[in-house]
């Protein structure tokens, strides 16, 4: 019964499970809310609606979770999750930042998507998330509560998850017992992944390595209108138009999306030949208008000389990874897991 | 540092766990709220998804509708600024919130008052385009924001209680049909929670008129099924009076064309076929008030060459007061006939079953052309029970068959209500029964209307309601009596051109638009708006 001036929403009801569908497309509705024509943001309203849980230093599930301040002077916080050890109750304020007791623990650096503008790593979802990652990966997770657009734009959140990379490389809590380093991640999705690649840039010069880089659906973009933005505009949650619109709210003012922080390997990217890069591991789903983006991304490693390892989930939209029934899930969680494993050691 | 160690790794996923997956997670206790929803921060009940997900539909419509509308107060600042956002976590009551707000943009919107078409139906005036909103600009007062965007939201509020009506009707279908299905399922917990839901949902929509008024039945109908201990048995459902099933009858017989229609059909044919006998016999198997024979002792009265002796038999239920009200019937047309000198004789047989007549009852004579006229009767054979390794529809067929009768006129709903799952039967008669009622709305005469709606509820009653050998209700369509027939050893005998004339002048005297009458392979049906509804057919032996 669709009529010619309906939203027609039925080739996304038909390819996730409804309660994905309503969880995207409540995200998708009051997001439309929030973002003024004018450019502007409607932040208060944004902070209500969002759902938030507080940390949980009980464990929960074998992880316990607690918040830091990483940076006072511009108030960046920082949630760090550990996998409780057996038995192990309350821990106090001192056990909190107890060191590491094993020869290798992976520390992943999380930076939560919202298109550069929403949500917070006190966010319900990516809480949920991260948690899933500490057990996934047997690995302590700290997810970055970096500024967020419009009201703090480009380089902010770049130089937030720098920071928090220095912070963590830097406690000696964090460090594994084999070799007294921390083991160091970066993972992302959507605004997240692209704010890894450009914090892994930054650590390129610096003597911190980064052991990987975990991008889901990362958020990539440039001038021209590729095949699957075309294709694909409207029809599984995002449009063009609203991708634009958080592109024009990130960027400088003035810039466009050929800007090297939206297209790294555009006209305007700097090359990665010849540079310690982390070996990286893209998910790019194939309902996502994004994909040709993010493949080109991938490709763009790869003529690099870089490392990739890239899972494309063809039947999977945006969002496939927030809760756990669907197939994408369980193959992206195993694809964490591996890379992570595999990756752990520094050579 | 070269290119190996590069891998692409290509997933196409399931789709089959997601559709398996679409229906809600957890059937096991109706409270339940979605875990995995829970987790991400948001409370709804599983037994709702299907319905917020309608209603975050209706509301993307309208938030995308809007953009078309040139007013200079956007709708999302509306929705970000002048709404009260409630609990944002309770996702039905936000949605449904925001809804509301737009609803309540325009001030006294009730159905009545914004005069907008009977829901039964006609929902195309949603399709409203832009250019209809060409809106003054508005007035330059400085104070009193409410006559500004007047024109412009008054149209809008027009669409959303469409809207509203529109998917609080559709949401009823749906939950209506959940119900159904998880009776199926014999999850009666789950069932008795749907309908509280749809006892809320009914608050929502017209119940006056259209799916609202059918809905209604068919919630009563399903919650007696769910909250009785012990199943109905077919006598629960039958009134204490004998008399109060006949009042239901005849308001039922003046309501709409369908009974009028059977009784036409049949007599027309019954009038060819003993063209030329002098001696004929008529067997009921449902006299009720005996409303179809006036019109047959009239035309027989007329008969070029003059009227045969008619002999009635008339089949019904004892009466349980002790009048015999099969021969004050008897008594009556015996009357009529006198007064248009017809000879004439009556014979009664009470039983309160088909199965239960003898053809030795009906005294059928050598010489005489025997009519055997079934309306809306045989269904009832269909149930379990067995005799002798026969059913009772072939043992009656057999002993009709037995008789060598001229002519058998059948009428029978025309519907599938006898379908092996309870879910089919279900969905089936919703759709039957709501196409009945809209036919019925469109006559206007609202005292037999009421009665007539009751005479429907009890066999939607016993169509939801009973099992076994309780379920008489039960429908088949035409297609399936015609191989039952003829396996029995009839063939039809086609109703000719003047039935088919007959039925259409019929409906032209007595009802409303929207009545359709078809034939095909000599059979008429009878439908509301190209949906047939029930079916008239006449058999005789076919030749051993």
């Amino acid at each position: 019964m669709a009529r010619s001036n309906e939203v027609d929403l039925t080739d996304s009801k038909r390819v996730v499970p409804l309660n994905t569908w309503i969880l995207i497309s409540k995200f998708k509705l009051s997001y439309k809310l929030l973002r003024r024509s004018d450019g502007t943001f409607d932040r208060h309203l944004a902070e209500f609606l969002d759902r938030k849980v507080p940390p949980n230093a009980n464990p929960v599930d074998g992880v316990y979770s607690f918040d830091v301040i990483i940076d006072r002077g511009i108030g960046l916080l920082s949630r760090v999750y550990r996998p409780a050890e057996e038995g192990e109750g309350l821990p106090t304020l001192a056990e909190l930042e107890k060191p590491i007791t094993s020869d290798i623990v992976p520390v992943i650096i999380f930076f939560h998507g919202g298109s550069f503008a929403h949500s917070s790593a006190d966010s319900s979802i990516y809480d949920t998330l991260c948690r899933r990652l500490v057990g996934v990966c047997k690995a302590v997770v700290v997810s970055v509560n970096y500024r967020l657009a419009p009201e703090n734009r480009y380089p902010c959140a770049y130089e937030d998850g720098w920071t928090a990379v220095k912070w963590v490389s830097s406690r000696k809590w964090l460090q594994s017992k084999k070799d007294s380093k921390v083991h160091i991640f970066l993972c992302g999705d959507s605004s997240g992944g692209n704010i890894v690649h450009n914090v892994a840039l930054r650590a390129i010069e610096s003597d911190i390595e980064v052991l990987g880089n975990i991008l889901l659906n990362p958020l990539f973009g440039g001038e021209k209108r590729t095949e699957s933005e075309v294709r694909l505009d409207g029809k599984y949650f995002v449009t063009i138009q609203d991708r634009d619109w958080y592109w024009r709210a990130y960027l400088p003012e003035g810039a466009d999306r050929d800007h090297p922080a939206c297209n790294p390997f555009g006209p305007n990217g700097i090359s990665l030949e010849g540079v310690k890069f982390p070996k990286s591991l893209v998910v790019v789903a194939g309902l996502d208008l994004l994909q040709d983006w993010q493949l080109a991304y991938a490709n763009g490693l790869v003529k690099a000389g870089q490392e990739v390892k890239l899972i494309y989930l063809e039947q999977a939209t945006i969002g496939f990874y927030f809760l756990p029934n669907n197939d994408h899930f369980h193959v992206v969680m195993d694809g964490i897991s591996n890379f992570v494993s595999s990756n752990r050691q520094i050579v | 540092m070269g290119p190996e160690g590069s891998s692409i790794t290509s997933s196409s996923g399931s789709s089959s766990s997601c559709s398996a997956a679409a229906r809600a997670p957890d059937h096991h206790h109706h409270h339940q709220i979605d875990q995995l929803l829970a987790g991400a921060g948001y409370s709804v009940r599983s037994s709702q998804l299907h319905q917020v997900a309608h209603r975050l539909e209706c509301l993307e419509n309208v938030m995308v509708h809007n953009q078309n509308i040139p007013t200079h107060l956007p709708l999302q600042y509306h929705l970000a600024n002048d709404v009260v956002h409630y609990n944002p976590s309770d996702l039905s009551s936000w949605v449904d919130n925001l809804l509301s707000e737009l609803h309540q943009l325009q001030p006294g919107s009730s159905a009545s008052s914004s005069g907008l078409p009977p829901c039964a139906g006609n929902y195309e005036s949603t399709g409203w385009s832009p250019s209809e909103f060409h809106a003054p600009p508005p007035p330059r007062n400085g104070n009193g924001n409410e006559s500004e965007n007047q024109q412009p939201q008054e149209v809008l509020s027009h669409v959303l209680h469409l809207m509203d009506q529109e998917d609080s009707s559709i949401q009823l279908v749906h939950v209506l049909i959940s119900c159904a299905e998880s009776v199926q399922c014999g999850n009666l917990p789950l069932a008795g929670s749907l309908i509280a839901d749809l006892q809320a949902l009914l608050t929502r929509v017209n119940t006056a008129c259209g799916i609202g008024k059918v809905a209604g039945y068919f919630i009563d109908a399903l919650s007696r099924r769910i909250f009785t201990a012990v199943p109905p048995g077919a006598a629960s459902f039958m009134s204490c009076w004998a008399s109060e099933d006949e009042i239901l009858y005849h308001h039922f017989y003046e309501a709409a064309p369908y009974l009028k229609f059977a009784h036409f059909t049949a007599n027309q044919a019954i009038l060819e076929a003993f063209q030329g006998h002098d001696c004929v016999h008529v067997v009921d198997f449902n006299l009720m008030q005996g409303l179809q024979w006036p019109a047959l002792i009239q035309a027989l009265a007329l008969r070029p060459g003059g009227p045969p002796l008619l002999r009635l038999t008339g089949i019904g239920p004892p009466s349980p007061d002790g009048r015999d009200s099969l021969c004050v019937i008897g008594l009556r047309l015996a009357g009529l006939a006198r007064s248009v000198n017809v000879k004439f004789a009556f014979r009664g047989v009470a039983a309160s079953r088909l199965e239960d007549v003898k053809p030795w009852m009906l005294e059928a004579a050598p010489n005489e052309a025997v009519a055997v006229n079934s309306i809306l009767q045989l269904h009832k054979l269909l149930g379990p029970d067995q005799v002798h390794g026969s059913s009772s529809v072939e043992q009656v067929l057999a002993w009709i068959r037995g008789l060598n009768p001229k002519i058998v006129t059948i009428v029978e709903q025309e519907a599938s209500h006898n379908q092996a799952e309870f879910l089919d039967r279900f969905t089936e008669a919703l759709y039957y029964y709501s196409t009945m009622f809209d036919s019925l709305e469109a006559c206007s005469n609202r005292a037999d209307n009421v009665l007539a709606e009751i005479y429907m509820q009890k066999e939607i009653c016993n169509i939801v309601c009973c099992e076994d050998s309780a379920r008489v209700e039960r429908h088949e369509p035409l297609a399936k009596w015609k191989a039952r027939l003829k396996g029995a050893g009839f063939k039809p005998l086609y109703l000719g051109s003047n039935a088919f004339k007959q039925a259409s002048m019929l409906l032209t005297l007595f009802s409303a638009e929207g009545y359709c009458i078809e034939e095909s392979e000599g059979c008429l049906t009878l439908g509301w708006h190209s949906r047939p509804l029930i079916a008239a057919s006449a058999w005789q032996p076919a030749s051993d």
